[in-house]
């Protein structure tokens, strides 16, 4: 999901006016139609609430502790499972790439249970891993574990071969082969298949928190939820999708500063 | 600049102490044993020590298998590859390569790239990049050593690849057609710039290519191979003078040598030709 | 994430076999620890009592129809996905001050988690597939509006031209040379798009309680049958296994005829 094009480098004014004109024309639309709808009453009352307490309620969010408390909890429970699924499945990755008879042998499972949704496999989690952050943890790495494994296989095959035969002539030892030329002639796919990983880990990981948990923000998203509040809720909702974004667009744009060099 | 060898010859060279190179009786075969196809049949030749010598061939008669023999990348042949009197087995030190393809790492500057070797041995970042800035001057790139290999023209990445090499200081050079990508100006160009580093460096160097001029550019000796089987079929002594330059193929007693050469070569590149026409003709026939 | 063609010299089947055989002997070497005793087996149920599972909860607990219930809200929204992610990004192609203007929110749209939005689609929509679909149709089509966009505009300007040339018209330009240079990344886009309409179909029915498997493996869990729980998630995976091979045949099938 690489936008090539992004306005900000734009320097030709006219089009630069241009898209910001369409920028603004959506958002005010969006916006008046928000709350033209809020105010009809097609929906329940408090249900599409007016913009006003929806900027209030993230304005009180974002100086609340709990906030902060639960997104700590969140971010702790991604960072291990990125960090877990991406290593094992780089480590796989690597074996199955490099062996067309394993790549053969193995590479359909990986493929095929990749784009499987792994939240049904929460009930099992718990019974292995508890119903505290590990069971999460697990969730968010086998999310990332299949497609980074298969990215890496790809992308080992994918290296140029005279680059291999460099590092042989030099004879660079097997650690220096793997951290000097594979894992650099790959940084791309890998790079994007963590990105993947990333956006099933996030909505893995927040879904199981809504399920059965004490903490996280899919846990407070439950607590707004049954308080009925719902200018909170969309407020903290907001805020999630916001830091989401962020956190795919800088491991986005680690892909393409390495696509640049 | 050596002139001891009889203009052609097909006998084993005499084993001398200056040899820097010996390849002696190499043989190497693909393909089942019923239906083998030999790429490399028993060649020998030498290369001594700050000599320039060109394998020079056909497309497909296995130069490239040479190269990579030579090299140590590929085993499983019969006869030895000598480095001084040291039987090679696999890549050696004393051997530095230079390959064909675009081979720089695409995701290291100029300095890093030429640096590599440098890295692999453990060497302080102070120290590899002196030694590297060295031979980055050398190859005429001063002032691009922050730049990625994707801001840099064809020759001028190909200039990277040889100071990489260059760098880890080999015994001897071995070239697989550095400049095959590039255009006919670049290559007569990168040709000087070859010649004025081996000449300053004394650096023993073997070059293998199919084209006839830079062959005649650079060699002091020339060794021409057959089609299928590859074969020696004769070495060539280069008598022109030295210092050398790109001028050097407007001159008569150049185009004598590219003509002798060409003599040997016409009948074993058409047969090249004539077997990668069959095998199209039987692949489109097998649909 | 083609996946590979390799005929190597152990031909086509043995790899095959032998990757099968590994996944059997896994499952033989589980039932062994678990019978012996190394895994504790009120943690992870024998790999046969899930096999003696199945009859009773295809009958006792329907799981074809669940299924086919799971999969019918699956089948509607990977459909509109297609239909509504595809011309966006074809308009985004089109015109280039919208793509320039509107591809980066897209962009922020697929990366946001929109299924853990499901308590509002819940107060608006009710307690209902309807809810489901929605859902699962907000949250999988951004990739699917990018990786067309992204690949039309990867489309070689050198068959642009070919185009150009022959005089082709702007329809003919789409259908004979955009559209099948584009498809393999909108395949990728649809692909990426129903990964995340899978995660959000099998999630909400698991979360909410309403409807097909993913309710079956919420009830089979809290009334603590762990072989019905790992024979259900069993019939999830089967569910999703066989929507993306359709797809992958639906790619083969376009691919040899354009």
């Amino acid at each position: 999901m690489s936008s090539t094009i992004t306005s900000w480098g734009d320097k030709n004014p006219a089009r630069l006016r241009t898209t910001n004109l369409i920028r603004i024309g959506f958002a005010i639309v969006l916006l008046i139609g928000w709350e033209a709808i809020s105010r009809s009453g097609i929906f329940l009352r408090d249900v599409v609430p007016s913009l006003g307490p929806i900027a209030l309620a993230i304005f009180k969010l974002v100086q609340n502790p709990v906030f902060y408390a639960n997104l700590q909890a969140t971010a702790f429970e991604i960072a291990m499972a990125l960090g877990i699924g991406s290593a094992l499945g780089i480590a796989c990755g690597i074996i199955i790439g490099s062996r067309p008879f394993l790549s053969a042998a193995f590479e359909p499972y990986i493929y095929y249970m990749a784009p499987t949704p792994r939240i049904i496999f929460f009930p099992v989690m718990i019974m292995w891993f508890g119903v505290g952050v590990a069971s999460k943890i697990a969730l968010g790495a086998m999310s990332c574990f299949f497609v980074v494994a298969l990215a890496t296989a790809d992308g080992m095959r994918q290296i140029d071969r005279v680059l291999i035969r460099v590092g042989r002539s030099f004879r660079a030892t097997s650690l220096q082969m793997a951290f000097k030329i594979y894992l650099p002639a790959m940084r791309i796919p890998v790079l994007n298949g963590i990105r993947l990983g990333f956006g099933t880990a996030v909505v893995t990981a927040l879904l199981a928190e809504t399920k059965l948990s004490n903490q996280g923000l899919g846990f407070m998203v439950m607590q707004t939820y049954s308080r009925f509040d719902m200018p909170s809720l969309y407020g903290l909702l907001i805020i999630i999708f916001i830091i989401a974004g962020l956190g795919n667009a800088v491991l986005g744009r680690f892909a393409n500063t390495a696509h640049h060099s | 600049m050596t002139l001891a060898a009889p203009s052609t010859t097909h006998a084993v060279q005499s084993q001398s102490k200056d040899n820097a190179l010996t390849v002696d009786n190499v043989y190497k075969q693909f393909g089942a044993n019923d239906a083998p196809v030999i790429a490399v049949d028993h060649m020998s030749f030498d290369v001594r020590q700050g000599e320039f010598v060109t394998v020079i061939g056909p497309s497909g008669c296995g130069k490239s298998t040479l190269f990579s023999i030579i090299g140590g990348l590929m085993g499983d042949y019969q006869g030895q590859v000598r480095v001084g009197n040291e039987p090679i087995n696999g890549p050696h030190p004393a051997v530095g390569m230079v390959f064909q393809e675009e081979s720089t790492f695409p995701w290291r500057n100029v300095i890093e790239n030429v640096a590599f070797p440098l890295e692999l041995n453990g060497i302080g970042k102070a120290e590899r990049h002196e030694r590297a800035q060295h031979f980055i001057n050398m190859v005429g790139l001063a002032g691009f050593e922050k730049r990625l290999p994707s801001e840099l023209s064809g020759g001028m990445r190909q200039r990277v690849s040889i100071a990489r090499t260059l760098v880890s200081q080999p015994k001897i050079l071995l070239m697989d057609e550095p400049f095959a990508a590039l255009d006919e100006q670049t290559r007569l160009l990168l040709g000087d710039k070859i010649t004025q580093i081996q000449q300053e460096l004394n650096q023993t160097t073997l070059l293998i290519t199919h084209n006839l001029t830079e062959a005649v550019q650079l060699s002091d000796r020339i060794v021409v191979m057959t089609y299928r089987p590859g074969r020696v079929k004769r070495i060539i002594d280069i008598d022109l003078p030295r210092p050398r330059t790109s001028d050097v193929v407007s001159s008569a007693a150049f185009g004598k040598y590219v003509a002798e050469i060409w003599g040997d070569l016409r009948e074993e590149a058409s047969r090249g030709m004539a077997d990668s026409e069959s095998h199209a003709v039987k692949d489109a026939a097998r649909g | 994430m083609a996946k590979s063609l390799y005929i190597g010299p152990y031909g086509r089947w043995l790899p095959i076999a032998f990757g099968a055989m590994t996944v059997l002997g896994a499952f033989v070497l589980l039932e062994i620890l678990l019978r012996v005793g190394v895994i504790n087996r009120y943690i992870v149920p024998l790999p046969s009592e899930v096999l003696l599972s199945l009859p009773r909860i295809i009958v006792e607990e329907k799981v074809l129809a669940r299924c086919r219930e799971t999969a019918f809200e699956m089948l509607i929204s990977s459909a509109a996905v297609i239909a509504i992610g595809v011309p966006i990004g074809v308009a985004l192609y089109r015109y280039k001050a919208l793509r320039n203007a509107l591809e980066d929110w897209f962009a922020a749209l697929a990366a946001a988690p929109i299924v853990l939005a499901f308590p509002l689609f819940l107060v608006m929509f009710g307690r209902s597939a309807t809810t489901i679909i929605v859902m699962s149709v907000v949250s999988g089509v951004a990739p699917i509006i990018l990786k067309t966009t992204e690949g039309l505009v990867a489309t070689r300007p050198v068959l642009l031209n070919v185009g150009k040339s022959l005089k082709m018209t702007q329809s003919q330009m789409f259908w004979k040379i955009l559209l099948p240079s584009a498809l393999p990344l909108i395949f990728t886009g649809i692909r990426l798009g129903w990964t995340f309409v899978l995660i959000s179909v099998v999630g909400t029915e698991f979360l909410i309680n309403l409807g097909g498997l993913g309710q079956l493996i919420n009830d089979l869990a809290e009334r603590y049958d762990m072989p019905g729980t790992y024979a259900a998630i069993g019939f999830v995976i089967l569910v999703s296994i066989l929507f993306f091979i359709s797809l992958e045949r639906v790619e083969q099938w376009l691919g040899r005829r354009t």
